[in-house]
């Protein structure tokens, strides 16, 4: 072959290759999952990399066992409540308004004859029933130091008064891709398409807006996801805090929580996360939070980059029906705690004792195909040292009476 | 914030697909490319903190976090295997949906040939392809501007002796 003719083989080549390079690209969908990723992770992996000074390097969930060992310095990191009136946000619309179609999220209907919903699926939690939660956005972490996942001894110290002899179940049915498309549109956001494993991404003028599903496991209600683009100014609102500025942008794209919630903020300052753990109304107790397999408390969310929000996520706003249902009592949910803690095998470490001092009603998150529920369970805490290391153990106990399981 | 470094999210906008094709003309299935692309946009983001621009550019930077990352995907998974999957990097028809371009397949068989180069060879087609500078990739290849020159050539010219020989 002369010269000038290989020459112009290379030339051609050059083009096939930037041509190859240019169409390579990542399957549809990945650019906004990654991103949905990292902007979930980024605050708390700030946390990790101010305790470690730069030792963690993971981008998977991050194990639980080097994350208790800096529990010590997570534990000053939780944010303090910011609160609303009374002193607890209670969304303002829980009980009086049904926004859009999907009727915001609220209740619709009083608790009806008990055992409505028939026999219920049993709730899935961490193992042991204690832990970290799944490394979702929508997860908010607890009000205490890091879990522990050693073998431990568990007692009881505490106090559960709880004098309900039944609380109620709430029910929703999966959303279609209809149901996604009208929350979308009443927020004025357009269907770009339909990623595998999503309900819709949509785009609006200075957001990207994902919905998806529920995820069975770990169980996770069917969510929405705003991206903000870098085109999005920030709130401006003199004097606005964190979470002032949160409600704000919620407010203004129509997301504002309709159901009652707490509102905390963690984060360094220029990636604070505003949290609005949701609660659910137990007759006869009062609120009771929401919490994931882990037990962290978890509702809405909004990340933001100083007064810019840049990404919010929370449930997709469902009907939600309920019926009341029979609940163990405060001795079986203390014994069931107790049990919780696996005997330890001959050769194992000599397990920790650990007082379990706290105990509340949450619910939980059971998925279960086309209908999907909220159950109340127990969660039980306490804290304690390792080697001067401060840890807290969590146990949850699932509160429906047994004979109510399928 | 510095002024002259831009935010984050920007660098991700613009650089993802370049980042993440070329790391895919480096490993043998979308899957790797995917995972080690989100390794790197990870520990960017997490790092951008220590960025400074007028030490290098942004492409640079990334760059240089991608070429860490594959090679720590090829020490995890060891020799063996890198050959393995480099062997097996083939067209992966069920990876485009019925009637995709059938260019895109030959493309992707190129990129198999480009994998198939050795380490260096392959990586200054894959940076330069990627859009970086022969002196962002001498850089990145710890080697001047006109070395990264003269190694591109000659990788160029490995790859049409290789795309010849068993065609695309």
């Amino acid at each position: 072959m002369s010269e000038p003719e290989d020459e112009l083989d290379l030339q051609a080549l050059q083009r096939q290759l930037d041509d190859a390079f240019e169409t390579t690209r990542p399957r549809t969908g990945f650019e906004d999952d990654l991103w949905l990723r990292m902007q979930s992770r980024r605050p708390f992996t700030s946390r990790l990399s101010d305790a470690l000074a730069g030792l963690v390097q993971g981008i998977r969930a991050v194990p639980a066992v080097p994350l208790a060992s800096v529990a010590a310095v997570l534990v000053v990191l939780i944010g303090v409540g910011i609160l609303n009136l009374s002193g607890l946000g209670r969304g303002g619309a829980a009980n009086s308004s049904a926004p859009l179609a999907l009727s915001g999220g609220a209740t619709r209907s009083a608790a009806g004859p008990v055992g409505s919903f028939g026999q219920l699926p049993s709730p899935v939690f961490s193992p042991t029933g204690v832990g970290q939660g799944p490394a979702s956005s929508q997860t908010a972490p607890a009000p205490s130091a890091a879990s522990y996942e050693g073998p431990v001894a568990l007692t009881w110290t505490g106090r559960l008064d709880v004098s309900i002899g039944t609380a109620p179940v709430f029910r929703y049915s999966e959303p279609s891709t209809d149901s996604a498309d009208q929350f979308a549109a009443s927020l004025g956001a357009a269907l770009e398409r339909r990623p595998a494993g999503l309900l819709g991404l949509y785009t609006a003028s200075d957001y990207t807006l994902t919905v998806r599903g529920t995820i069975q496991v770990p169980a996770q209600e069917p969510a929405y996801f705003i991206l903000t683009a870098s085109s999005l100014p920030g709130v401006s609102a003199a004097g606005a805090q964190p979470a002032d500025i949160a409600e704000i942008f919620l407010a203004e794209h129509s997301l504002a929580p309709q159901w009652p919630y707490t509102t905390t903020v963690d984060g360094p300052a220029d990636q604070l996360k505003v949290h609005f753990q949701r609660e659910f109304d137990a007759p006869g107790y009062g609120p009771a939070y929401l919490v994931d397999g882990g037990g962290n408390r978890y509702g809405m969310e909004v990340d933001l980059n100083g007064s810019r929000p840049v990404l919010a996520s929370g449930p997709l706003p469902l009907s939600l029906d309920s019926a009341s249902y029979p609940i163990i009592t405060a001795d079986q949910a203390v014994r069931a705690a107790l049990a919780s803690a696996p005997s330890p095998a001959a050769d194992a470490v000599a397990p920790v004792k650990v007082e379990l001092t706290s105990a509340e009603l949450v619910y939980t998150l059971v998925a279960a195909g086309d209908h999907s529920f909220y159950e109340p369970a127990f969660l039980f805490s306490g804290s304690f040292q390792v080697d001067g290391v401060q840890y807290v153990k969590r146990v949850l106990v699932p509160a429906l009476d047994p004979s109510q399981r399928s | 914030m510095l002024a002259d470094r831009p935010p984050f999210e920007d660098l991700y906008r613009d650089y993802l697909g370049r980042i993440y094709a070329y790391i895919r003309s480096q490993v043998a299935t979308a899957a790797d490319a995917e995972d080690i692309t989100a390794q790197v946009f990870m520990n960017a983001y997490q790092a951008y903190a220590r960025f400074e621009a007028r030490n290098t550019t942004p492409a640079a930077w990334l760059f240089r976090i991608a070429r860490n990352a594959t090679l720590d995907h090829f020490r995890a998974h060891g020799r063996r295997e890198r050959l393995r999957r480099t062997i097996e990097h083939q067209p992966q028809a069920e990876e485009d949906p019925a009637g995709e371009a059938e260019e895109r397949i030959q493309y992707r068989a190129l990129l198999g040939h480009v994998a198939r180069l050795p380490e260096r060879q392959r990586d200054a087609i894959s940076l330069r392809h990627s859009g970086l500078s022969f002196e962002e990739v001498g850089t990145l290849m710890s080697c001047s501007e006109d070395a990264a020159k003269m190694l591109y050539h000659r990788a160029l010219k490995a790859l049409k002796d290789s795309v010849q020989k068993e065609g695309v």
